[in-house]
């Protein structure tokens, strides 16, 4: 009886979900509201657990509840501690979630509401929560090896250092892209610019009481933390109505750019107790606080989606990043549908805190579900802006004009009306000069954002307040980004050059540490300033390489996962990674091909080059702008070379990988398994 | 009812603490029972060197 109970009630959520997405898909007349993605995404991540999931533990890993896991066996009260699953969720949700879920979406909301949304569900579904969970599985089963290791001792040494070298990559451009994100939220926003500046000393002094006055407690710090950040963003209105004060923090694009490496380079080099530490409690804390009040908000206000389903810049048109929706829009979403990074958490921290290798579903599958919904929010938020009003923002000046005038001209022929005194009076209700041509993701989802909290909370009156906490609920988590990443990819970069010279390899010495945090902050920063000189915005050439690139990470982790399967046997389920790492390839190749090799100028790297080289050679270029012209050219050729660079990566490590399977398959070699001997739990029932 | 209030916001308090990094120094003096344990200060600094020194990502995109 209980059984068809149960399966009565998954068939109604199963069909409740089939419902909201399909009224998503198909509904066209009256616009539609966002609790249907709500619903949508909800029903169809709850049945995708429940039995993908399920099949997934139970058939192709065949998790074991008797085996003891790293954190049981190697327990030390430090690096392995034996955690509840539902702490050891919220670390890994914490350390998953950052701003890609958030900026991805928003920005895909140019091909309209539909094909993002179906993506974040079904990418997220089949192939991101699949990469999650089985690396971390497969992580468990090898005492918590990281991505690299396991690339390493299960397809073969050049895989383990592809592996690592792409990480390092994307490292470069996923912190370049990051800051330009910020740079763009920031720049001659003085009240956005003294928030954020603020939590700098803000977590110094958390920091401070942290290693000296109550070592550790970290909940009073961040409460502390919290209620000077939320003084900051009140405080940073006075600022902004100030004529000297607005004046310091009225920043253009790159003094913001020099401001955000020279801080970097300080985080890397800095001592971690001091600014990184307490800057990731507060950030992670705000992260958690603020995507539920997301998730309340859109329930509570249950806001219309203005956006129409498919827009016409899916031909590859649009001006938010020029590409056609296949296979733009796949790469675009990135984290918030398959996250290549994700694999270097759960092969990092994750496995040496769970408790029972069962917790690994939960953990590894629904944690990336969690992340998918925020990226499914992040969509609703960008999508309940009148569309005018979306491009407006996300456009560069270079493609809509400079003014809301110019603008609202160029948008109304696409189709999409506005009103200038619309965003005159836009910007002033959030206590702004402008918010034309803020490209990036971040200003139009803060202003999203605000629109539904002060739905709930405030109304119009806290529009401004409710915009600036968004901003630096963004920009704070950006920034522990960018700290963190720093520092990892300086101790990459020692990790490699130590292999040749040594001594640079002590991560103690203060040289090395100022020489290394230097090479890694140039690599990022160069990559930064080219951005925010671009003249179509930065976003256009550097969110799809940070796509790219996120997306090979995620094909090396599922070539890997692949690998593994195929040494346990499992040839029967070998689709479950062969299917998202085929469609990870063709997306990424297909994208790297076009941005390398397509002829519109928009889209192609070279073909831009080429079109300024021709504007230069027919006296179109004015001589003043010769030499940035040329800067420009230089930068669009050197993007290309990365770009190619990672297609060749991910086919090396294909290359590699096939031969090793080729061998296993046909006995040439033995598929011998790295994993760690079995060893009974003694938490199970009957163990000793 | 109130018993299981208590019991229930117990719960969530313990689970904060665990999660936020609150508690680890309870949970590592519970297991170090024997040896000579680390002082409060020490263990947290000791686990932001192992926390951000690794070289391994703990934050993602």
């Amino acid at each position: 009886m209980s059984r068809l109970l149960s399966s009565l009630a998954w068939l109604a959520v199963a069909c409740l979900g089939a419902g909201a997405l399909g009224a998503i898909a198909l509904w066209r007349g009256e616009p539609v509201n966002g609790v249907f993605f709500v619903v949508g995404a909800g029903c169809t991540y709850l049945v995708a657990y429940r039995f993908y999931s399920a099949f997934l533990a139970a058939r192709v890993l065949s998790l074991d509840a008797t085996r003891a896991t790293p954190a049981e066996r190697l327990d030390d009260g430090r690096d392995f501690v034996p955690t509840n699953r539902w702490v050891v969720l919220g670390h890994h949700f914490a350390a998953i979630a950052g701003p890609g879920p958030l900026v991805g979406p928003t920005l895909a909301a140019q091909f309209g509401y539909l094909p993002g949304t179906l993506w974040l569900v079904a990418g997220a579904v089949l192939g991101g929560c699949v990469q999650d969970f089985l690396i971390l599985f497969f992580s468990l089963r090898r005492d918590g090896r990281s991505l690299g290791q396991m690339a390493r001792d299960e397809v073969g040494r050049r895989a383990g250092f592809l592996a690592m070298v792409s990480v390092l990559a994307i490292m470069v451009i996923l912190l370049a892209v990051i800051g330009l994100v910020i740079v763009n939220a920031l720049k001659h926003s003085p009240w956005g610019a003294f928030t954020l500046a603020m939590t700098i000393p803000i977590a110094m002094l958390m920091g401070v009481y942290m290693r000296y006055w109550r070592p550790g407690r970290v909940l009073e710090a961040s409460a502390i933390g919290f209620a000077l950040i939320l003084l900051a963003v009140v405080s940073g209105q006075w600022v902004s109505h100030s004529p000297e004060w607005a004046r310091v923090f009225t920043l253009t694009g790159p003094a913001l750019a020099v401001a955000v490496i020279v801080y970097g380079f300080a985080a890397s080099a800095l001592p971690v107790w001091l600014l990184l530490a307490p800057r990731d409690y507060l950030s992670a804390f705000i992260k958690v606080g603020v995507v539920l009040a997301l998730a309340a908000g859109i329930v509570l206000v249950r806001p219309t989606i203005h956006m129409p389903a498919i827009t016409r810049f899916v031909d590859g048109t649009g001006p938010v990043f020029a590409g056609t929706i296949f296979p733009f829009c796949f790469i675009t979403i990135a984290c918030g549908a398959v996250s290549g990074f994700h694999a270097l958490i759960s092969s990092g921290t994750t496995p040496k805190l769970l408790t029972r290798e069962s917790d690994a579903r939960l953990v590894g599958y629904g944690s990336m579900l969690m992340e998918s919904f925020v990226g499914v929010m992040a969509m609703v938020a960008a999508c309940a802006l009148e569309p005018g009003v979306y491009f407006a923002i996300n456009s560069p000046a270079g493609i809509v004009g400079g003014t809301a005038e110019q603008a609202a001209a160029t948008i109304a022929g696409w189709g999409f009306p506005l009103d200038p005194e619309t965003m005159h009076a836009l910007a002033r209700s959030v206590g702004e000069e402008t918010l034309l041509n803020r490209t990036g993701g971040a200003p139009s989802l803060a202003v999203g954002m605000a629109h539904i909290f002060s739905g709930t909370i405030g109304g119009e009156r806290l529009l401004g307040i409710w915009y600036h906490f968004a901003i630096m609920f963004e920009a704070l988590f950006i920034l522990t980004v960018l700290d963190a990443g720093t520092r990892v990819g300086r101790f990459m970069v020692q990790e490699l050059l130590g292999k040749v010279f040594p001594r640079i390899s002590r991560t103690g010495s203060w040289t090395s540490t100022l020489v290394t945090s230097g090479i890694i902050v140039g690599a990022w920063g160069y990559f930064l300033y080219q951005g925010v000189l671009d003249p179509l915005g930065g976003i256009n050439s550097l969110w799809p390489l940070f796509g790219i690139s996120n997306q090979i990470l995620a094909s090396v982790a599922l070539v890997v996962a692949t690998t593994i399967l195929i040494k346990m046997g499992k040839m029967r389920y070998l689709w479950v990674t062969l299917l998202p790492t085929a469609w990870l390839v063709t997306v990424t190749l297909t994208g790297s091909w076009q941005k390398m090799f397509h002829e519109d100028p928009r889209i192609g790297f070279l073909a831009q080059a080429s079109a300024l080289e021709q504007q230069i050679a027919d006296g179109r270029v004015p001589e003043a702008k010769v030499a940035d012209t040329r800067h420009v050219m230089f930068n669009n050729r050197l993007d290309a070379t990365v770009t190619g660079f990672f297609a060749l990566l991910i086919l090396a490590l294909l290359a590699e990988a096939a031969l090793e399977w080729y061998r296993i398959l046909t006995r040439r070699r033995s598929a011998l398994l790295t994993e760690s001997p079995y060893v009974r739990t003694k938490w199970v029932e009957g163990s000793p | 009812m109130t018993a299981r209030l208590r019991s229930a916001l117990g719960t969530f308090w313990r689970r904060l603490r665990e999660w936020s990094g609150d508690a680890a120094y309870e949970i590592y003096l519970a297991r170090a029972a024997g040896q000579e344990p680390l002082s409060r200060q020490a263990f947290y600094l000791d686990g932001l060197r192992r926390r951000y020194q690794s070289g391994q990502p703990n934050r993602c995109c």
